[in-house]
């Protein structure tokens, strides 16, 4: 099985080109607050995780969804920080793991930014880790749940500055 | 995440509480299965009944006992699976690969 990000290793000039022309809508680094975002930026601590899932719980609940979808969502952001703590900042506490949550409308979206290198978008991207061969394997995971849950995953890498991974829900409803 | 042990039987039951998300998680739940196979008990029961939630590195320890477990000749099941994490097996198909049981009562039964 492909291996998910690796702490300061894949071809972060590579994967940014990708991961650019996945989504090139989303404006990542807008200075301009929007009555529709929340923002929280938390260390890069595994247990901080704890904060964003109360985050999200707490979003959602203002939104007529489904007991599925409210998890879909929350298990969601949940990996994307996972990885971002794990493999972007590699548990390094100095450095902000930051989501920007955007509601309105029919969709859910979270934008997860951390500050690693990036890692080869296509190749974690075709990784199936649901393969007899692969479905023991202890890692492999996060970024198949997330695009199994969620309609639009993408990330965009900009060196220097981190990753961004953005995952958007359309919005079903029906609680 | 707090992790417990007791003995019934001949199943180990070990009780998972909090968030199961890898870490010093992985080798306290290590160290509960390796205590279990040394005493000889292959019989092991894994009660998530209050796991709040769990990432994919936390599947990783549920993954990696049930391979040392099953390595040595034993079965690992589940019991109080929460929807939340039940959601995470059926995206995963992990469903494939562990029992579960709504109760520990069932689940120490079906040994």
């Amino acid at each position: 099985m492909a291996r998910e990000r690796e702490c300061l290793k894949g071809s972060p000039r590579r994967a940014a080109r990708s991961a650019q022309a996945a989504n090139p809508r989303v404006v990542l680094m807008s200075q301009e607050w929007k009555p529709n975002e929340i923002h929280v930026t938390i260390p890069t601590r595994m247990e901080a995780l704890s904060i964003i899932d109360k985050v999200v719980e707490g979003i959602v609940e203002l939104i007529d969804l489904s007991e599925e979808e409210a998890n879909a969502i929350a298990i969601s952001v949940v990996e994307a920080g996972t990885n971002a703590v794990q493999h972007g900042n590699c548990f390094d506490e100095k450095l902000p793991v930051e989501f920007t949550f955007v509601t309105g409308g029919d969709q859910f979206q979270v934008i997860v930014r951390d500050r690693g290198p990036g890692f080869d978008v296509d190749k974690v991207l075709n990784a199936d880790p649901t393969t007899p061969e692969s479905l023991l394997a202890p890692r492999g995971r996060g970024i198949f749940i997330m695009r199994s849950l969620m309609d639009e995953v993408s990330f965009r890498i900009v060196a220097g500055q981190g990753c961004w991974a953005i995952l958007t829900r359309k919005l079903r409803g029906g609680r | 995440m707090k992790a417990e042990k007791r003995v019934e039987g001949d199943v180990t039951i070990i009780t998972l509480s909090g968030k199961l998300m890898g870490g010093p998680d992985a080798e306290a739940v290590r160290e509960l299965i390796k205590g279990s196979l040394d005493a000889g008990s292959k019989k092991v029961l894994i009660d998530l009944g209050d796991v709040s939630w769990v990432n994919s590195t936390g599947l990783g320890i549920l993954i990696a006992s049930h391979v040392t477990v099953t390595n040595a000749g034993g079965s690992v099941k589940l019991s109080r699976v929460s929807k939340r994490i039940h959601q995470i097996f059926m995206v995963t198909k992990l469903h494939t690969v562990f029992d579960t049981y709504d109760s520990v009562e069932q689940a120490l039964a079906s040994f």
